[in-house]
């Protein structure tokens, strides 16, 4: 019996650990490929001469990028957009999140249609753009942190996740005397760290990659990064270039992975600084403390 | 003070919210938020009634009834993209909606702390490759006459070369691959969250029991994560007609375009021709009743059988 | 008697202007006339405040400008947002037409008739009237009878892309540089045999670039760049009118070469969109392909990057097909400049406009655009233009490298095009190729004239291309690659363009010439 368990378990463990490596493998290359790229002379990677190691090792690709007018100052606006758009958007949604996630409370059924409701119907471009105009957000920040500061999905997931914790918590923290908001902040967002990184996470992703609000709402002066790189990397590539002028421009492979290096690494290491949330058994020293 | 269940039925109004005044004021905010950012610009879709003529107004000229409605219910080409549509979306649904939940699951199976860490940061990476560049690899992979897929099936196989990337048959599956690859990874965080929040001492209870891995995984992991599964599933089947619109239009070819055009691109195609605005509103809004129905039909179903929605 | 009315009321202002500094003027008439204006911004050419052209221009004329600076890709969003709502518009918008939705914006107020206001734009009338453009810029007006843009404007149109080959092939086989397409049929055919491998012909950004550049010498010009921006329709040079080109026995005849190609291996089959600039370099600089069909700018790059020996790209001029030697059609006006119309009520706006008219269109400004300043980046000797040496000897070539140090020759800024003023920024090689071209006549045929839509003709015509365009798309390709026989299936292909009313839009493009 004994003698069973252990090799089935081992099985399993090396079924795991395969499963794994393949997916590290799948997903790493193309990384380590755009590294090398970006790393590489045209003329070897013209030559199909680069893969996984760089040849013709140069920097020239990022010196180009940080020369854009403007780079590191956009890259401030980015920055200062994915902080600031996070903080008010996670506050925003766990102060509806968690008076939603009782689904005795009086009505809450008619808020969540009405959350759900308006995920499907939106009032298209110009409307909204009339809106923050009418507003007078447009050309002030406000404009790329405030109208996607709640994103019905992520709520959802927040009030999901609320929901999950025991209530039993809830009626202890009650008779100790405490009231709504204190459960909210001193039960309920320290039991929350794994939700709570997952919704923050993905909500930085949003406002990290975010041009479009950026280019309807903003002055060239508070333009995001993103809405440069995309271009590089876009500009010339997609459709509906009317006189086909965007035909005569091509740009070099390897500055493209140098753009998408630069503007992804900072929010890719963002993740593993938030992965001390994803910890087991957090809820159990909670309820035992 | 007592967390309001169904006792309170039956107390007044003004004792009700004497209790949970809190809990409505933490609402004011977010609400009037909602009301502003969300609804307020709803408004915009009269223009799926009424003409628009650029530089007039926003809210467009005349009432036009149902002209746009009936321009598109009567176009072949729009069934043709909403079946197109809805086939694509149901067959990602079905392959990519459970793949995450396994591999999450497995990842919290990872015995070596670092290992699992590192697999963890690296599988939500190809999220972050612009759909462009995915789409320009693939290319570069697929090609006819120097992609290693075919020079492996000419060089070793000694097949013919196929124009994967300009090919009706493999259109949808190589869509649902590269979704796969880019959005495994991504989403199996939320789940990995969901497993988080599992007491430890289920587990430990279990092995006691002698309860082997798939045992666990079977009766613990996966009815412990059940709600958040619903949840998911419920929001993606609302959101089957919206596909990834810039990865299709990448993809889309003349010679796939029987299969690969959907009620995005059509739209998109339409209104670069002529922008127009009250059309395009037309079939957003025909989408989002689809959307409302869908939702409100799986939701109701899954509570019926597992007794959780989303509302 | 407009003209006069003009005048005089110039002529009050003017005296007006000097003697109150208060009034309705905003600003004194001696200080800077500030205004904000819409740049398309390209990642190749990164614009730069402090470009010596735009710091000139801005010095030259008095003018503060505020530019602001919009990504190319999504620069047609940005305009048509701000066209569309009317609010927070810029004073001026660079790099627009008034085709598409810009028409209707137009037709329905929303943009200034700058052809009302021909008094304050002295330089833009001159140009007109030095290049001999008074019909080409009076064809820009609008179903009203007006024009709604300052267009750029072209003395002769440059012949800056076609066929591409590689010239030390063709002497290592003892070809002769092709003249009609059967020639390049069998000049393709030789490469082949040398290097069974390979496809020679070989394709820029889809097949789009090819079509556009190959299809006139048929006598027709349709899909995604077609001239006439229908996709399947073509102007008949002859008769003055739109025919269905795409059902043509033309096309069939330019479907049926292309498909030969395809099917002997001549051609790359490799074609969806999106094709990387760098892949098409690749097969270039690799020897896969000795073919191609793109512009002269490009072959630089490839050329630095191969390390085959002896490797030499050459253009040639306008191959001749059953319709003579034809190149893709171009207008000898281009994209300008417009103004929402908000910056009439501006009360200096005859100010601005004069001021935007002298520093894109004055005789001196408009070689600025192009040159840059005399004694900084070149200098006249015996008349001639000589680029100073940090210029004349950089490594990326005289043209890129005034376009990325000063900015000059950028197309959204430079509105004045002179072929024999351009040709000293290009080598000699470049100059001799396009004087024969001009020696062959009539390469680059006019764009066919747009038709006077009103919006509702407009979004009728709309309706009718998507579909058209897409079976056309569809059935071409499927021509090409013989998924479809031409000769077997034409007729069915004619008889779903017709059922889709390709005759019914034909009539409607005629009938609003």
């Amino acid at each position: 019996m004994r003698q069973y368990k252990t090799f089935s378990y081992r099985l399993f463990n090396l079924f795991v650990n395969l499963v794994m490596l393949t997916s590290l493998l799948l997903c790493l290359t193309p990384f380590v490929y755009m590294i090398a790229l970006s790393l590489s002379s045209p003329k070897a990677i013209i030559n199909n001469e680069v893969f996984l190691w760089p040849k013709g090792f140069n920097l020239e690709s990022y010196k180009q990028i940080f020369t854009y007018p403007n780079f590191f100052h956009a890259y401030g606006n980015t920055l200062f957009y994915t902080f600031a758009g996070s903080a008010i958007s996670l506050g925003l949604m766990v102060l509806f999140a968690y008076p939603l996630s009782k689904s005795k409370l009086r009505g809450q059924k008619t808020l969540m249609k009405l959350v759900i409701f308006s995920m499907f119907f939106t009032g298209g471009l110009i409307p909204n753009y009339l809106l923050v105009s009418s507003l007078h957000l447009v050309n002030t920040r406000w404009a790329m942190l405030l109208p996607f500061a709640i994103n019905q999905f992520n709520l959802i997931l927040l009030i999901n996740f609320f929901r999950s914790i025991p209530n039993d918590l809830e009626e202890a923290a009650i008779i100790d005397g405490l009231d709504y908001f204190g459960i909210l902040i001193r039960i309920i967002l320290p039991l929350s760290g794994a939700a709570l990184a997952t919704v923050g996470l993905y909500t930085a992703v949003f406002f990290w990659n975010d041009w479009f609000n950026g280019l309807i709402y903003l002055k060239s002066s508070q333009f995001p990064v993103m809405l440069f790189l995309r271009n590089i990397v876009t500009g010339t590539s997609m459709v509906g270039d009317a006189a086909g002028s965007g035909d005569k421009t091509t740009i070099a492979i390897s500055i493209k992975s140098a753009v998408i290096i630069t503007s992804t690494l900072p929010i890719i290491v963002l993740y593993p600084f938030l992965q001390r949330y994803f910890v087991k058994g957090v809820m159990i020293g909670a309820v035992k403390g | 003070m007592k967390r309001p269940d169904s006792a309170d039925q039956t107390i007044t109004t003004r004792k009700y919210l004497a209790r949970y005044w809190q809990l409505y004021l933490m609402i004011v905010l977010p609400l009037l938020y909602f009301i502003i950012f969300k609804y307020v610009p709803m408004v915009g879709n009269v223009l799926a009634f009424r003409r628009y003529r650029p530089g007039m107004g926003a809210w467009g000229t005349e009432w036009v009834g149902l002209t746009y409605f009936r321009r598109f219910f009567e176009d072949p080409a729009f069934w043709r993209a909403f079946r197109n549509t809805l086939v694509l979306s149901l067959l990602n649904l079905v392959v990519n909606f459970p793949i995450p939940i396994i591999f999450a699951i497995l990842v919290n199976e990872v015995r070596h702390l670092a290992f699992k860490k590192v697999v963890q940061t690296v599988s939500y990476m190809p999220r972050f490759i612009s759909t462009v560049v995915v789409i320009a690899i693939l290319g570069e992979l697929l090609s006819p006459s120097s992609g290693i897929v075919n020079l492996f099936r000419m060089k070793v196989l000694g097949q013919k070369a196929i124009y994967f990337m300009n090919d009706t048959t493999f259109f949808r599956l190589i869509y649902i691959l590269v979704d796969t690859w880019q959005y495994t990874g991504w989403t199996a965080i939320i789940y990995l969250a969901a497993i988080t929040a599992i007491p430890q001492d289920l587990y430990e209870a279990a092995t006691i029991d002698g309860a082997n891995k798939s045992q666990q995984i079977l009766y613990i992991t996966i009815p412990s994560i059940m709600p958040t599964i619903m949840v998911m599933l419920i929001l993606n089947v609302g959101r089957l007609l919206s596909l990834g619109f810039e990865k299709v239009l990448l993809m889309y070819t003349p010679d796939n375009s029987m299969v690969s055009d959907i009620i995005d691109t059509l739209v998109y195609r339409t209104g670069l021709a002529n922008q127009n605005y009250s059309y395009a509103t037309a079939i957003g809004l025909f989408s989002g009743i689809i959307g409302i129905i869908l939702v409100a039909g799986s939701n109701s179903l899954s509570k019926r059988l597992t007794g959780d929605g989303i509302y | 008697m407009k003209k006069t009315l003009c005048v005089t009321l110039l002529v009050f202002m003017a005296v007006a202007l000097t003697l109150s500094s208060a009034g309705v003027q905003e600003k004194k008439s001696d200080g800077p006339i500030a205004f904000s204006l819409y740049y398309s911004d390209n990642a190749t050419l990164p614009f730069k405040q402090d470009w010596l052209t735009v710091t000139e221009a801005q010095k030259r004329v008095n003018a503060k400008v505020e530019f602001e600076i919009i990504p190319i890709a999504d620069y047609q969003t940005k305009v048509s947002l701000a066209l569309n709502t009317g609010t927070n518009a810029p004073d001026v918008i660079l790099y627009q037409s008034t085709k598409g939705e810009n028409a209707a914006l137009a037709l329905n107020g929303a943009l200034v008739p700058i052809s009302d206001y021909e008094a304050w734009t002295p330089n833009f009338n001159a140009r007109v009237k030095e290049f001999g453009l008074g019909d080409d810029v009076a064809g820009l007006k609008l179903k009203d009878g007006k024009r709604y843009f300052l267009p750029s404007l072209f003395d002769v149109p440059f012949y800056d892309g076609g066929l591409i080959l590689r010239e030390d092939l063709l002497a290592k086989y003892n070809l002769k540089a092709p003249k009609t397409f059967d020639e390049l049929y069998n000049v393709l055919k030789v490469f082949k045999q040398n290097n069974p491998a390979s496809y020679p012909l070989t394709i820029l950004a889809g097949p789009r670039v090819l079509y556009r550049m190959t299809m006139p010498s048929w006598g027709i010009s349709l899909g995604k760049n077609g001239a006439s921006g229908t996709n399947t329709l073509s102007w008949d040079y002859a008769n003055k009118r739109y025919f269905a080109g795409a059902i043509s026995e033309e096309y069939k005849s330019y479907i049926t070469f292309f498909h030969k190609l395809y099917a002997e291996g001549l051609l790359d089959p490799e074609m969806a969109d999106p094709i990387d600039g760098d892949k098409w370099s690749q097969k270039l600089a690799t020897g896969k392909s000795m073919a191609t069909y793109a512009y002269y700018d490009q072959v630089g790059g490839v050329t630095a990057t191969t390390t085959i020996p002896g490797f030499k790209l050459q253009m040639y001029p306008a191959l001749a097909g059953p319709a003579g030697a034809h190149h893709q059609p171009k207008s000898k006006t281009g994209s300008g400049i417009l103004f929402p119309i908000k910056t009439s009520k501006r009360a200096d706006f005859e100010l601005l406009v004069r001021a935007v008219d002298e520093m894109f269109f004055s005789t001196e400004n408009a070689k600025l655009w192009c040159l840059g300043v005399e004694g900084i980046t070149y200098t006249m000797k015996d008349g001639k233009v000589q680029f100073v040496p940090e210029i004349l000897n950089s490594s990326e070539g005289i043209y890129k490298s005034l376009q990325v140090k000063y900015g000059c020759g950028s197309d959204v800024t430079q509105m004045v095009w002179v072929n024999s003023r351009e040709m000293t920024k290009y080598d000699e090689n470049y100059a001799r190729i396009n004087a024969e071209v001009e020696a062959i006549g009539d390469v680059i045929q006019a764009i066919p004239p747009n038709p006077k839509f009103d919006d509702r003709q407009a979004e009728q015509a709309g309706t009718l291309q998507t579909p058209l365009s897409d079976a056309f798309e569809r059935w071409n390709s499927a021509f090409l690659t013989g998924s479809k026989d031409i000769g077997r299936d034409w007729d069915a292909y004619v008889k779903e363009m017709k059922a889709l009313g390709i005759e019914k839009f034909t009539d409607l493009y005629n009938t609003s010439l």
